[in-house]
């Protein structure tokens, strides 16, 4: 069964889908959200892949983006792999509770919530005293070990040596219940609004547990491994998978991947926090005007 | 270095070796795979995964694709691995638990 338009892979679909990827890799891997906002409206919309294809495509993708970036953020020790581990058990079924509840009601009104939450967050990670923060985490965790009272926090505290502060951060997990609690909503939200868990994750372990920026975008990068390798296995299952619109996309992604993660690591914490601050207003835009249904 | 420390490392070298050999051996084998479609004609119209018997190019980025997808799983069992080691009982569970739930979340899904 061809399930796809039997269009010959010409030079410049190779190249068109090459360079999504590419793009998608760096913004996904630098920012720990994926990249399948920017794939899956290309995908559709400027190549006229049906939708299905493209969300499989794109899942495949960020896979590979995922993959490649948590490979490195994890050598680097950028990623709390149990912080991670811990998450995946609320964020999981969170999203397959949202799929049950995308079943049986609209989620334009929850989608402008969503923005609204966004904004919040947005402004949370721009506003003054949250960037002093962000230079002030290092000094605030460096007793992380003493401060933590039992064991799940004594294992979440991480450290990782920072490019642009040139020095050893060493950091607490804070309200472990309160994120746990957060995590869950957001793989609900993540799921009823079709949005990729790192735009949730992000804030989540970085607002509320107070994880430094750049470990918050590893460890939400290393989470988005499985929860994305699941998703598009059940496509591959379905029969989405599209070797040869893939096999571009993956090449572009990995190269873009690799990109994005060197520029997390030189950056300094306050331009990424601003930089994702922008991120989630632009997505909160998008919400708005899911709801507004012009698009 | 102390013990936590060691295990840390061995912890993070592991999963990232995972990921990193994951992704570079799926990535070579959709090059290997471009390259036979690139060098073979009339084999580059669009086909689904089903029909892959049927043409090498895509059996060969197929299996590219499966190993990149397989990786996050095999990645938690290496930490479940890694986490017995260590007896770290609290990790295993919450580590079993990952690959039970996202088995449920593939189970469901295929309902």
């Amino acid at each position: 069964m061809l399930l796809c338009r039997a269009t010959p892979l010409d030079g410049l679909n190779l190249w068109a889908l090459g360079g999504t990827g590419l793009v998608a890799g760096i913004l996904g891997s630098a920012l720990g959200v994926g990249g399948g906002f920017l794939m899956v409206p290309i995908l559709t919309l400027a190549l006229g892949l049906p939708i299905k294809v493209a969300i499989a495509s794109s899942l495949v993708a960020i896979v590979a983006n995922s993959c490649t970036a948590a490979g490195i953020y994890t050598k680097a020790r950028l990623t709390n792999i149990r912080l991670g581990l811990l998450l995946e058990t609320v964020t999981i079924p969170g999203a397959i509770i949202g799929g049950f509840i995308a079943a049986v009601i609209a989620p334009s009104i929850l989608s402008a919530i969503f923005g609204l939450a966004l904004i919040y967050a947005a402004y949370t990670m721009l506003t003054p005293k949250q960037l002093m923060y962000e230079d002030n985490s290092s000094a605030n965790g460096s007793m992380a070990r003493n401060i933590a009272t039992d064991n799940l926090s004594a294992s979440l505290a991480n450290s990782y040596y920072d490019q642009n502060l040139d020095k050893i951060v060493t950091y607490k997990v804070n309200r472990t219940p309160a994120g746990l609690v957060a995590g869950f909503f957001s793989g609900i939200l993540s799921s009823l609004l079709g949005i990729g868990g790192g735009v949730v994750n992000v804030p989540v372990t970085h607002l509320i547990m107070g994880v430094p920026i750049k470990a918050a975008i590893a460890t939400s990068t290393f989470i988005i491994t499985i929860t994305t390798a699941a998703g598009a296995l059940i496509y591959h299952f379905h029969g989405h998978i599209y070797p040869f619109i893939i096999a571009p996309l993956v090449i572009g992604i990995i190269i873009g991947a690799r990109i994005g993660v060197e520029l997390t690591q030189r950056a300094g914490g306050i331009l990424l926090r601003r930089i994702f601050g922008v991120f989630l207003i632009i997505i909160a835009i998008l919400m708005f005007l899911k709801t507004a249904n012009v698009i | 270095m102390n013990n936590r420390n060691l295990k840390e490392n061995r912890l993070n070298n592991w999963v990232s070796l995972t990921f990193r050999l994951g992704a570079a051996v799926s990535l070579a084998l959709i090059i290997i795979g471009i390259i036979i479609l690139l060098i073979t004609p009339g084999a580059a119209d669009i086909q689904p995964l089903v029909r892959l018997d049927e043409i090498s190019a895509a059996t060969v980025i197929s299996i590219g694709i499966l190993l990149l997808l397989l990786t996050p799983i095999i990645q938690v069992i290496i930490t479940v691995a890694l986490f017995s080691a260590s007896k770290d009982r609290l990790f295993i569970g919450i580590a079993i638990a990952v690959l039970c739930l996202a088995a449920l979340s593939f189970a469901i899904a295929l309902l």
